[in-house]
């Protein structure tokens, strides 16, 4: 009886064939890398994308457009990225950029949800230029081939939005609330500092604080414990020590801090902290 | 008379020279199956996944795009080292010629005539630059 030989001649044949296949597309001439989008940056390029859509924001303060560019780089949570980074850069010395993000930041937290992009709202459709007007583009076409779900940054020919000043690190903050906390949990002399808007009572972050007393003084910064929120700071005052309190762009200036003296259940006395709120009109 | 040649023979020498083509006509086919598969597998289904990729690769909307904003920064921030640094992501090209073909994408694609003039003033400004000492990479 003759037995059915096992077909692998073609099967290994086969598999020579898909590897060498395989070795063609991945290795001698993978995809090439052309036409690539932000979010494929590496984090360094990504944080520089960035810090530039910041600075561009801050030039021409059109948040929507800001909004589809910051879509770009893929970021689960702009709000954080940008927050984040604000601090980094911040720790790294870079005021200006830092506070340019950190406007970002609060900008796009105050506009959430983040409204969907849309290359032509009625409001430009009126504003497009007629015929009469010099047409640099079809509004009805795409300058580039759209191949991805990705909100592309949009070329429109309607004119800018007037640029309208807006708050700069120096306008002054106001001693909104100053609260005695005597609270067990927290450490003793605690300072707790909050920046906020007066509009909508927004939290800043990136507020330089200036905590001084007799032969000394302390810089700290909010937003540096985003869990605690954005325009939250804290210090720390030793007791007996009489400290004053003011933000480094101006303002308020805030005198006679020291560590309240607190007492617990069983009549024991200890040394509370203080929670402070500065509101920038 | 048609001569008579060895049937034998001649049948076993056609049917060995059948087998032999036949076989590596199957080998022949299956390693082009194979590499088809491999193609289709690794450039279409399974591509080699690009990722901390450089601004180089950047499609030319998003690079103008990103040059547009370092000219829209440059006009509130008046500092041209920030810009030409913003810039050096692009390559070692001179800062001025990698603003120009921002302005010529933008030109071809429908910049407003705000962003093209911030592209120009930036490229201007640009040409008569020296990188202060240290700024540049």
């Amino acid at each position: 009886m003759i037995g059915k030989r096992l077909p692998w001649e073609p099967f290994l044949t086969l598999l020579i064939g898909l590897a060498l296949g395989l070795l063609y597309a991945w290795v001698i001439s993978p995809v090439a890398v052309v036409d690539a989008v932000p979010s494929a940056l590496r984090a360094d390029f990504k944080d520089q994308y960035r810090a530039v859509i910041a600075a561009a924001y801050a030039a021409n303060n059109d948040l929507r457009r800001a909004q589809s560019r910051i879509a770009l780089l893929g970021d689960m949570d702009s709000y954080a990225a940008l927050s984040a980074q604000a601090q980094r850069t911040l720790s790294n010395g870079d005021a200006l950029q830092s506070y340019q993000l950190a406007q970002l930041a609060s900008a796009l937290q105050g506009n959430a949800p983040t409204i969907p992009f849309s290359p032509t709202s009625p409001a430009e459709e009126a504003l497009t230029p007629t015929a009469s007007t010099p047409v640099l583009i079809n509004p009805g076409e795409t300058a580039f081939p759209i191949d991805t779900d990705i909100p592309l940054p949009y070329f429109t020919t309607t004119p800018r939005a007037t640029r309208t000043p807006i708050l700069l690190p120096g306008a002054p903050f106001k001693l909104l609330e100053q609260e005695t906390v005597c609270d067990e949990s927290l450490m003793e002399g605690l300072l707790q500092v909050f920046a906020i808007t007066s509009n909508n009572r927004r939290q800043i972050p990136g507020i330089e604080l200036i905590l001084s007393w007799a032969g000394g003084e302390e810089h700290f910064f909010t937003g540096f414990k985003p869990e605690l929120g954005n325009g939250y700071a804290d210090a720390h005052m030793s007791p007996g020590v009489t400290y004053t309190l003011r933000a480094a762009d101006g303002g308020a200036f805030i005198s006679e801090l020291t560590p309240p003296t607190c007492q617990k259940e069983n009549g024991e006395t200890y040394f509370g902290g203080l929670k402070i709120t500065l509101q920038r009109p | 008379m048609l001569p008579v040649a060895c049937p034998g023979i001649f049948n076993s020498h056609d049917l060995w020279q059948n087998t032999f083509m036949k076989h590596w006509l199957w080998i022949f086919l299956s390693i082009a199956t194979g590499i088809g598969f491999g193609l289709l597998y690794g450039w279409v289904i399974a591509p080699v996944d690009f990722v901390d990729l450089t601004p180089d690769t950047l499609r030319a909307d998003y690079r103008a795009d990103y040059i547009l904003m370092v000219a829209e920064a440059y006009q509130s921030e008046n500092n041209l080292d920030l810009a030409a640094r913003r810039l050096a992501i692009f390559g070692s090209d001179p800062p001025a010629e990698i603003a120009h073909q921002a302005l010529q994408f933008g030109t071809s694609t429908g910049f407003s005539p705000s962003e093209l003039n911030n592209l120009e003033v930036l490229i201007q400004a640009l040409r008569t630059w020296q990188p202060s000492s240290g700024v540049m990479p």
